[in-house]
């Protein structure tokens, strides 16, 4: 047992000290202190944000294009998570398919692994240098690697199903399409459309970053405000994307809820075993109206057209960039600086996971929404600072969350310079924010039964919040953490575009300088990184959930 | 005492076998069905019951012996062909297998999915429209009133009276039913077990329909595995014993010596 908890705390304790050393060399500045001031300007700003009608317009259409970008990319995403998770779950499939099924099955797994170990970001870079700043990169840069992510819950939403309906229906003769439709469809479709929302809302996070590769919308603004020190601009802009991020998460919370009890920590955890609710409220017919005129005047409204896919031109380059591409090859500098981008990578996870982890330990805890205990009603006068406590802690975690980690990277660069530590502090910063939503969302689906059972019997409401609920909520902190962190090492190419260090950053380099086959070499390690860290992670969260 | 039976055969078994792996779930099984017949399959549990029925509705072949449905036999036959040999059977179990989220009437409706063909069942889904047959289907099991009513709400045996409904109108040459009154109270169970009867029963109530034909089809069969001796005796014509995958007796339900009930369920 105590042998155990030591290993469990070497486990933690010496990648975070390796990390640390590899963030600060001994040899190096770390502190520009050149950009410092710079900083003291940005922080100045704050309280005179550039309100003017003509940027006010500027904001509004670019928040539009980010909406549309973001709906039409789920909504890609959505028609290749549903074929895929056809295909991939078992059920669909009556008997053990045959051969030639199960090795495209087995082919198409891994493509989907492929697709979505790359991120978004990354996406866009290569799509630019074959569509060039075409509106379609953004859609396509979203509905891939969510694609690919979707199909995957899809299918295991399909495969936690009761079989039986499907399987009297195909046993008695009917055609496998409507079979599927009639016996899967109306089971899964709450829980479905509760995915869907929760992947419009990553979506239209993801559409910020993507400003940074210039495909517009909000990000792309925010990249050239910030570029040009225009830093009363960033404020407004900064101000939009929260404003958009939280209505647009209140939105589709409120659906989810009303839909199915799936929280967004179920589902950013790869899925459900909640029973989605009978009844449709209000809320969610209405937006079910909405989905299709929105997604037309998304599509009219953005200029987005499918000819860019099949032009002579495009054809061309992507030919050319796929004969490029291979055969791969190192970086004149040899393998060092692929094995070096590899450990930044690394580096700079276990650092912005470690931030995260703080960030959540502190504010978490106070972004759980206050619940009615076994006692007498507290007074109104707690009551309320209880409420003011928890208003504050949710909105921290919404501008951690909101404004996007090329922001912090492109911030945390004024003032240090280029390498692991800025990289991680803003990776880690937003990260802290998404983690801390998650944690504290699944915190208050902690049982308070055992809370309240030790209080009715004496003990002090601390202590017994202690004994009962702080073991549950370490373990989901715990689970969410590990799963985080997968989806962090994917996100340093995120900072590392903009200039942090680690595979993301060489990949900037090589593609600025049309190194191709480095680049292919690149995209390799980071697909091995990737599913490296995944196949651990989830051997970890398997051991820990035994 | 009733009379032999003379009509078409409908399922014929000739040492039939199924083994799982090593192990023998049914071996050895010779069994004919004809038109008309009601016949019960009784047998302790995992005697191999509704491993026969898999084996009649085709979604299972045997390992060993030969085994004929209606008329052809589903070893050599392609999807296409199998596809179109179970839309002429009927398989039903204790009801759980309807979809639960959606309204009865497109319960009621699956059964019609081979019939339609996937374009018209897409847009039966979509646009759900009772007609004629659906409103008799439910008349006959008495829930004419449900037909709008999401499934989920029904209770236990309305719903599987739905899934009756789904039968009949499927209008099976065979009816398969697996333990279908495991969970019901005697009166329910009789019900039930009634109406399956009045499933393979032609030339009344859904048959007569037009586009059946002025000319009534002839009876189906019914098979279904019970574990109530008493039920098998008021409601089939017929009773085989199936233990450990071998048949035990197969008699004319009159007949049925009270011995052979006590061997067939005494422990070895
Ligand atoms: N798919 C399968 N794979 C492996 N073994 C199976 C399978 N289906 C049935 N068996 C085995 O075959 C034997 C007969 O099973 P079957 O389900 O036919 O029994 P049963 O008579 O229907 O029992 P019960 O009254 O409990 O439903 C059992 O020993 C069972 O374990
Ligand atoms: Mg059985």
């Amino acid at each position: 047992m105590l042998l155990r908890r030591v290993a469990g705390a070497l486990i933690i304790l010496l990648p975070i000290l390796w990390a640390l050393r590899r963030a600060l060399p001994g040899d190096s500045d770390v502190v520009n202190a050149g950009g410092v001031p710079l900083i003291g300007d940005l922080l100045a700003k704050a309280l005179s944000p550039r309100l003017d009608g003509e940027f006010l317009r500027v904001v509004l259409e670019a928040t539009g294009t980010t909406l549309a970008f973001a709906a039409l990319g789920t909504a890609g995403a959505l028609v290749i998570g549903l074929l895929g998770g056809l295909v991939l779950s078992d059920v669909a499939w009556s008997r053990r398919p045959p051969l030639p099924v199960r090795l495209v099955r087995g082919l198409l797994r891994g493509v989907l692994v492929a697709i979505r170990s790359v991120h978004e970001l990354v996406w866009a870079l290569l799509l630019v240098s074959v569509l060039g700043l075409d509106p379609l990169v953004a859609v396509i840069a979203i509905a891939l690697p969510f694609g690919a992510q979707t199909a995957q819950v899809f299918g295991d939403t399909f495969d936690a199903l009761p079989t039986r309906a499907l399987r009297s229906l195909r046993d008695a003769g009917a055609p496998a399409v409507p079979a599927v439709v009639f016996a899967l469809l109306p089971p899964a479709g709450p829980l479905m459309l509760s995915y869907s929302f929760y992947r419009f809302e990553c979506a239209v996070r993801s559409t910020v970053l993507l400003g940074a590769v210039g495909v517009g919308g909000l990000g792309q603004e925010l990249v050239v405000s910030l570029s040009s020190r225009n830093w009363d601009e960033v404020w407004t802009l900064i101000a939009a994307v929260i404003v958009l991020s939280a209505l647009v998460d209140a939105w589709s919370g409120r659906l989810r809820t009303d839909m199915a009890v799936a929280s967004c920590a179920e589902w950013s955890a790869g899925g459900t075993t909640s029973v989605p609710r009978r009844s449709h409220s209000r809320w969610a017919r209405w937006s079910a109206v909405a989905v299709v005129p929105g997604l037309v005047v998304a599509w009219i409204a953005s200029g987005v057209s499918l000819s860019g896919l099949t032009s002579e031109r495009t054809r061309m380059l992507t030919v050319g960039l796929l004969e490029d591409l291979v055969p791969p090859a190192l970086p004149s500098a040899g393998w060092q600086v692929v094995t070096g981008g590899v450990l930044d990578t690394l580096a700079m996870a276990v650092l912005a996971m470690s931030i995260a982890v703080l960030i959540t330990v502190v504010v978490s805890p106070w972004a759980v929404a206050a619940r009615r205990s076994g006692g007498p009603p507290a007074p109104l006068g707690a009551r309320a600072v209880r409420w003011v406590v928890w208003a504050i802690a949710r909105v921290v975690l919404l501008v951690l969350r909101s404004v996007p980690p090329t922001v912090w990277a492109v911030i945390a660069l004024l003032a240090l310079f280029p390498g692991v530590l800025p990289g991680a502090l803003a990776l880690g910063i937003y990260t802290g924010g998404v983690l801390g939503r998650l944690v504290a969302e699944s915190w208050e689906s902690v049982s308070p039964a055992p809370r309240d059972a030790l209080v009715r019997t004496g003990v002090p409401g601390a202590l017994a919040t202690v004994a009962a609920v702080v073991p549950a909520s370490a373990q989901q902190l715990v689970t969410y953490t590990l799963y985080r962190f997968e989806i962090c090492v994917r996100e340093t190419a995120v900072v590392g575009i903009v200039g942090a260090a680690g595979l993301g950053r060489l990949l900037a380099d090589n593609l600025n300088f049309f190194r191709f086959p480095v680049v292919t070499t690149l995209l390799l390690a980071s697909f091995a990184v990737s599913v490296a860290v995944e196949l651990i992670s989830r051997r970890l969260r398997h051991a820990i959930r035994a | 005492m009733t009379q032999t039976p003379s009509g078409e055969v409908v399922v014929r078994l000739q040492g039939v076998g199924r083994r799982f792996g090593a192990t023998p779930a049914l071996a050895g099984v010779d069994l004919t069905i004809r038109q008309g017949e009601r016949v019960a399959v009784l047998g302790p549990s995992g005697a191999g019951k509704s491993t026969l029925l898999a084996l009649l509705n085709g979604s299972l072949e045997p390992s060993e012996g030969s085994l004929e449905i209606l008329g052809s036999a589903p070893a050599g036959l392609s999807t296409r062909e199998r596809r179109a040999l179970q839309r002429r059977v009927g398989t039903i179990s204790q009801g759980l297998d309807l979809v639960e989220q959606v309204r009865v009437l497109h319960n009621v409706n699956a059964g019609r999915l081979a019939e339609w063909g996937t374009p018209r069942a897409l847009a039966s889904l979509a646009w759900p429209r009772p007609d004629r047959r659906a409103l008799d289907a439910l008349t006959a099991v008495g829930l004419e009133w449900a037909v709008h009513e999401r499934t989920e709400r029904l209770s236990g045996g309305e719903r599987q009276r739905v899934a009756i409904a789904r039968l009949l109108i499927q209008r099976p040459e065979l009816v398969l039913a697996d333990e279908p009154v495991a969970s019901l109270d005697p009166t329910r169970a009789s019900e039930v077990l009634a109406l399956l009867g009045q499933a393979v029963r032609r030339g009344t109530g859904l048959d007569a329909d037009p586009d059946a034909g002025p000319v009534a089809r002839p009876d189906g069969a019914l098979v279904v595995t019970l574990h109530q001796p008493l039920l098998a005796r008021q409601h089939c014509t017929r009773a085989i014993g199936l233990r450990e995958g071998r048949l035990i007796f197969d008699a004319v339900v009159d007949d049925l010596p009270p011995a052979a009930l006590d061997d067939l369920y005494a422990r070895a």
